[in-house]
């Protein structure tokens, strides 16, 4: 008897294979068992997706950290520069969406331990759960930027909050890219629980 | 025949406790009711604050209701969708307690889930930014608190975040419950 991977191979003519894709497997109890071409196939496109929202993730941080703008004149009312960090919610964007970019960084190794061991399934929860504390974390900051964003380019009359985008422009289009791109890099972490989820449920 | 070297302690604990996935099936079900309490609650408490003040100044307006702002209006909606998601989805959570080796349908709660607690978690981020910059104000771009003005209106929305976050925190063990109950072996 041969044990590969997760599936018990039983070589019963002498010319048997070793391979565990294709033989037939005698577990009459166990379930349905996803042949190693799939899992892997899983992994790698979690691999790939994991390295598209560290992309996403790094740009927003990058956008809102870079976002300065000096107006070349000054009115009596209105301050004549603009930088992420005269609002406090962009501070916290910041600092999120670094630790976001972090561990995703990170999580790349675990993950391509995941690509060449398709049975780890301890792993995958381990990536599933640290990614849904991570996806919180990435929507939190998103969406708290994306009402700041709203209230700079459309202001607020009931609050008299007036729309601070018609004077900086540059800033507005900084600040509003970097939460196009976080939410991009939440949407992508997302599929990641999908598929590590799915992946825990073929292996066994 | 089960897969033997090496795993045949993991086989006998398991068969000794069959009853630990119907265990976080039941946990699962008890958080989802107290998820849908905190999402609802959150919802009420948004969309009935209103407050009056009795005087009238020259520039700000004397009366303050969640549809002022449409963040407060984004919030009081994903409450409501959250809170009719996790109704919906009880009859998922009941039959993962009777069948508690169902696989598919536990990958689907954890997407759905996952999608959900997105959502709520944005609503309440918002509102919280705007929760906070009523409270401050901000100098910078001439925004200024409008909670000396409103204070009961402000302490009624500060207050219904607080059922939105203890729902997102529940959202979240419930998807560790999921993958944890299809992480083991049967």
């Amino acid at each position: 008897m041969k044990n590969s991977g997760d599936s018990t191979v039983i070589d019963v003519p002498p010319t048997a294979g070793s391979s565990s894709k294709k033989k037939a497997v005698v577990s009459t109890a166990a379930p349905q068992q996803a042949s190693g071409g799939v899992k892997r196939g899983l992994s790698i496109f979690d691999f790939v997706i994991r390295l598209g929202a560290l992309g996403a993730a790094l740009g927003a941080a990058a956008a809102m950290g870079t976002s300065d703008e000096t107006l070349p004149f000054f009115t009596q009312f209105f301050q004549f520069e603009a930088s992420y960090d005269d609002l406090p919610t962009f501070q916290f964007f910041l600092i999120a969406m670094g630790i976001v970019a972090g561990y995703l960084a990170l999580s790349l190794p675990f993950s391509i331990v995941c690509i060449v061991r398709p049975g780890a399934v301890g792993l995958r929860l381990l990536l599933l759960i640290l990614d849904t504390v991570v996806l919180t974390l990435a929507t939190s900051a998103a969406a708290a930027a994306a009402a700041i964003v709203y209230l700079a380019h459309d202001g607020n009359s009931s609050t008299n909050w007036l729309a601070i985008c018609d004077q900086f422009e540059d800033f507005c289009q900084n600040i509003s890219g970097a939460v196009i791109g976080a939410f991009i890099a939440a949407l992508l972490m997302m599929f990641l629980i999908l598929l590590s989820a799915f992946a825990i449920r073929n292996t066994h | 025949m089960k897969a033997v070297t090496g795993e045949s302690s993991e086989l006998k604990s398991s068969k000794l406790k069959p009853g630990v996935n119907r265990g976080l099936s039941i946990f699962d079900f008890i958080l989802r009711l107290a998820a849908i309490v905190g999402a609802l609650g959150s919802a009420i408490a948004m969309g009935t604050t209103t407050q009056t003040l009795p005087f009238a100044t020259q520039f700000i307006q004397f009366r303050a209701e969640y549809n002022d702002l449409p963040m407060f209006t984004f919030f009081v909606v994903a409450c409501a969708i959250v809170s009719g998601y996790l109704v919906l989805s009880l009859p998922l959570s009941i039959f993962h307690i009777l069948r508690s080796r169902a696989r598919a349908t536990r990958v689907v709660l954890v997407f759905l889930d996952a999608g959900m607690m997105a959502l709520l978690t944005s609503g309440a981020s918002a509102a919280a930014a705007i929760v906070y910059l009523a409270h401050k104000g901000n100098g910078k771009t001439n925004w200024l608190a409008i909670c000396q003005q409103f204070n009961s209106f402000c302490e009624r929305t500060s207050g219904s975040l607080i059922g939105s976050f203890v729902a997102i925190v529940l959202l979240m063990i419930m998807i560790f419950l999921s993958g944890a109950a299809l992480s083991r072996r049967r």
